[in-house]
């Protein structure tokens, strides 16, 4: 995923060529690598992505030999462009890039020298980072707790910490029971499943395909979310957009849960603006054997059965299609060349959306739009 | 709560707040209009006869009070609003005499939430919050860590001090901008029909429900320019007000003098000024409904997701409306909008007129068939999908923008009173 062309939709990138030789300067000097920061941040289980990558642009202005403002920015510019390039989804973590700069531009300097001021905002970065994940939570699971009604069904997708939050906090006082989804391919809807029933909280594990089927069941859905984008919209854990379809199709009201740090300054259109998509999301198989260097030109049926071949742990459901009555019924995985062609995230509409909690008070999508613009107009 | 411990020292003004808490649970005043004109009128006295040392001993003395109002009649949800209104005007004037030093001298009155005013806030959280970076002050958060370290700085002391001495000098300006606010309330009706004649066209059908006083002036302001035809839903069994209702029984007996059908009312009441006017009955708003052009619906409460609550039967003729995509009008003051998100009556009425009025309308005052339970319910709730425009004494808003409109109304820290 790494290798595939960087497509972030931010204005802010340098073109290509600068942005290397930039790079490489940086290296040749020893200086500060932004990715290893980042990933450092990460090790620690509760910094999500976006403080992360505030925290690795923190680590970048202490190091930073910058003598002004302008020289600043552009460093965590670059820094934050370097970052995007460097992680195989960077949604999220723009989200934090964005605002850590915008605050970094607009912060007013109060000390006549300039390292005082660098100093400053190393201080207050760290004092939001190490802050504000939790405090934002719990703000999201006070303003969320008076829309969950006693003996509620709630459906959610996969694993999302302010969700967690937010169930474990209504279990407290109310009686509530949950529907989780598998959330294939990574299956993360296991471990929120694993968290909820230690909770004491009546818990149904649900595969990605059922969500129809058990909507009518459902009083409302919560989701997570990745980032929230202009519209009102919602990058999410691939599977969101169809529960919400469905979801609005059965008429349940449908709330999405994110932090202020994961509002994204980007309008997608359609699934296909995200910047984790890319060619090789879901192509046509034909197009997949023209492109494959192994098997150039193959048909698609010999490259599915190359595909199983070269992966026997991994018997593939393709099996059946040529010879149903097979009699060895191994369990049916994708195998890992097919789950690579699938994408990690979707886009969900904002007309599916009834409301999103964030620590900032209760927003209708539109309300969105209005917050991303107050932070982000001059 | 005993009214031993509300601090209102005046005689005078503790005999009135009792006075229009037992009126509102008595619903002998009755109607989101009524209720918030009432309710400014007593807090004016309140602050007129409150003595008051700081401005949280105001703010909480006017939340006190209009606690006990919202919690003698839960229903009139524009009762909470002009509280909250009251103390958001308290919060402005003394911000206005005291500069950017609030009550506790550590944080700036303008910043949105709660949130901000803990001490571990970080002028980054702050300037997420305030969502615009323009506002923010960097100097801030440090000032609230050495305020938190050493109780309060020197310098913030003798502010908060002389902030202090300015307090009583604001009462006049309060007065005055209470005053405003009943100014407000009594135009509200003109307000909303300003524009009246640009929302509807000649020879438009137009469907109403209910008398709402709000509608009636707007449709009375635009038939002066345009003629149109109004369908008005007769309204059964919602016959009167309760406030009516408690005029028009002076029998002791409990005896009902007089009925009256809302729609009836509003339709003699619109024919008399010239419009053509047609009444029907409520069940058959869905078959006309291809012929109207326009739903105008007045509302009981706006919420903050821009649904609300309106008299029975506007979720039908909206329904109805929808049907047929045709556009539906709310016409509303904005002291009807309620910054509540409705969370536990979705799909229930919230309140319940007289069954009798149902028992009526089966014989002539008749008897109630056997076995038979015979509820009222008195509103809808109106989803804000149904709706297209709200329109407002402060112009035409979508349902989608309440939420703003409500954050700009009133402090996030009154939403609870």
């Amino acid at each position: 995923m790494s290798t595939s062309p960087s497509r972030v939709t931010s204005s802010i990138k340098p073109s290509k060529s600068t942005l290397e030789g930039a790079i490489d300067g940086a290296h040749e000097s020893g200086a500060f690598d932004i990715i290893s920061a980042y990933g450092r941040q990460l090790q620690n289980e509760d910094t999500p992505m976006p403080i992360a990558a505030v925290l690795a642009l923190t680590e970048l202005i202490a190091n930073s030999r910058a003598e002004t403002m302008y020289e600043l920015v552009e460093a965590l510019k670059l820094g934050a462009a370097t970052l995007k390039r460097g992680t195989p989804n960077p949604i999220s973590l723009t989200a934090g890039c964005d605002l850590f700069i915008r605050y970094v531009t607009t912060a007013r300097q109060e000390s006549p020298s300039f390292s005082d001021h660098k100093n400053h905002l190393v201080r207050e970065g760290n004092l939001y980072a190490h802050n504000l994940a939790s405090t934002c939570r719990e703000q999201i699971t006070k303003l969320s707790a008076g829309f969950i009604p006693d003996e509620a069904v709630i459906l959610t997708h996969s694993y999302s910490r302010v969700v967690i939050q937010t169930l474990i906090h209504a279990h407290k006082r109310k009686r509530i029971s949950v529907f989780v989804t598998e959330a294939r391919p990574l299956g993360l809807g296991v471990k929120a499943h694993e968290i909820l029933v230690q909770a004491g909280i009546p818990c149904t594990l649900v595969l990605d395909s059922a969500v129809a089927y058990i909507m009518d069941k459902i009083d409302l859905v919560l989701v997570g979310s990745e980032a929230v984008v202009e519209s009102g919209g919602l990058i999410n854990a691939v599977g969101s957009y169809q529960m919400a379809i469905i979801a609005k199709a059965a008429n349940k009201p449908l709330y999405a849960l994110a932090e202020s740090y994961k509002f994204l300054r980007s309008f997608p259109l359609s699934q296909y603006d995200l910047p984790s998509h890319s060619p090789n999301v879901l192509r046509v198989p034909t197009q997949h054997a023209s492109k494959s260097s192994t098997s150039a030109s193959r048909n698609s049926t010999s490259s599915i059965k190359s595909a199983r071949s070269s992966n026997r742990c991994h018997p593939m459901g393709s099996r059946t299609m040529g010879n149903k009555s097979s009699a060895s019924y191994i369990p049916l995985t994708m195998t890992v060349d097919q789950l690579a062609n699938n994408p990690e995230v979707d886009y969900t509409r904002p007309d599916l959306i009834t409301l999103v909690f964030s620590d900032v008070g209760i927003l209708t999508p539109s309300g969105v739009s209005q917050f991303l613009v107050g932070i982000f107009a001059d | 709560m005993p009214a031993s411990t509300i601090e209102v020292k005046d005689k005078a003004s503790q005999r009135a707040v009792d006075v229009v808490v037992a009126k509102l649970r008595r619903r002998q005043i009755f109607g989101s209009h009524e209720t918030a004109l009432e309710t400014v009128l007593l807090l004016r006295q309140v602050v007129a006869a409150a003595k008051f040392n700081t401005i949280d001993q105001l703010l909480d003395m006017v939340r006190r009070v209009g606690r006990r109002l919202v919690e003698a009649q839960p229903r009139e949800q524009s009762v909470g609003n002009i509280v909250r209104k009251v103390l958001k005007l308290i919060r402005d004037e003394y911000a206005a005499v005291a500069g950017p030093i609030s009550q506790s001298g550590t944080s700036t009155p303008q910043l949105p939430t709660g949130l901000s005013r803990q001490p571990w806030a970080s002028s980054v959280a702050n300037f997420v919050l305030l969502g615009h970076p323009r506002h923010q002050g960097s100097s801030l958060s440090l000032a609230e860590r050495s305020g938190n370290s050493t109780p309060v700085s020197v310098e913030g002391q003798l502010l908060a001090d002389e902030s202090n001495r300015k307090v009583s000098s604001i009462k006049p300006a309060l007065i005055d901008a209470i005053q405003e606010v009943i100014d407000e309330l009594e135009t509200v009706y003109e307000s909303v029909a300003r524009n009246a004649r640009d929302h509807i066209h000649s020879d438009d059908i137009v469907l109403t429900i209910g008398k709402s006083r709000t509608v009636e002036s707007f449709l009375k302001a635009a038939a002066r320019d345009r003629k149109f035809i109004v369908i008005v839903a007769e309204t059964a069994p919602s016959y009167v007000f309760f406030s009516d209702f408690f005029r028009c029984t002076p029998d002791p007996l409990g005896k009902i003098v007089t009925f009256r059908y809302l729609g009836r009312e509003m339709a003699s009441s619109l024919s008399s000024a010239g419009i053509s006017t047609v009444l029907v009955p409520d069940s058959c708003l869905y078959a006309l409904m291809s012929r109207v052009n326009k739903v105008i619906i007045g509302a009981h409460a706006v919420m903050a997701n821009g649904g609300m609550f309106a008299i029975a039967g506007s979720l039908v003729a909206a329904s109805a409306a929808r049907a047929h995509s045709t556009p539906v009008i709310v016409c509303t003051g904005q002291f009807k909008l309620t910054p509540l998100w409705n969370l536990h009556y979705q799909y229930a009425s919230v309140d319940v007129g007289d069954p009798e009025r149902v028992l009526s309308s089966v014989g002539d005052g008749g008897d109630a068939p056997e076995g038979v339970d015979i509820i009222n319910p008195w509103f809808d709730y109106v989803k804000p999908e149904l709706v297209d425009v709200l329109i407002t004494n402060y112009g035409d808003h979508p349902p989608a923008y309440v939420y703003r409109l409500v954050k700009e109304t009133y402090d996030d820290e009154d939403i609870e009173i």
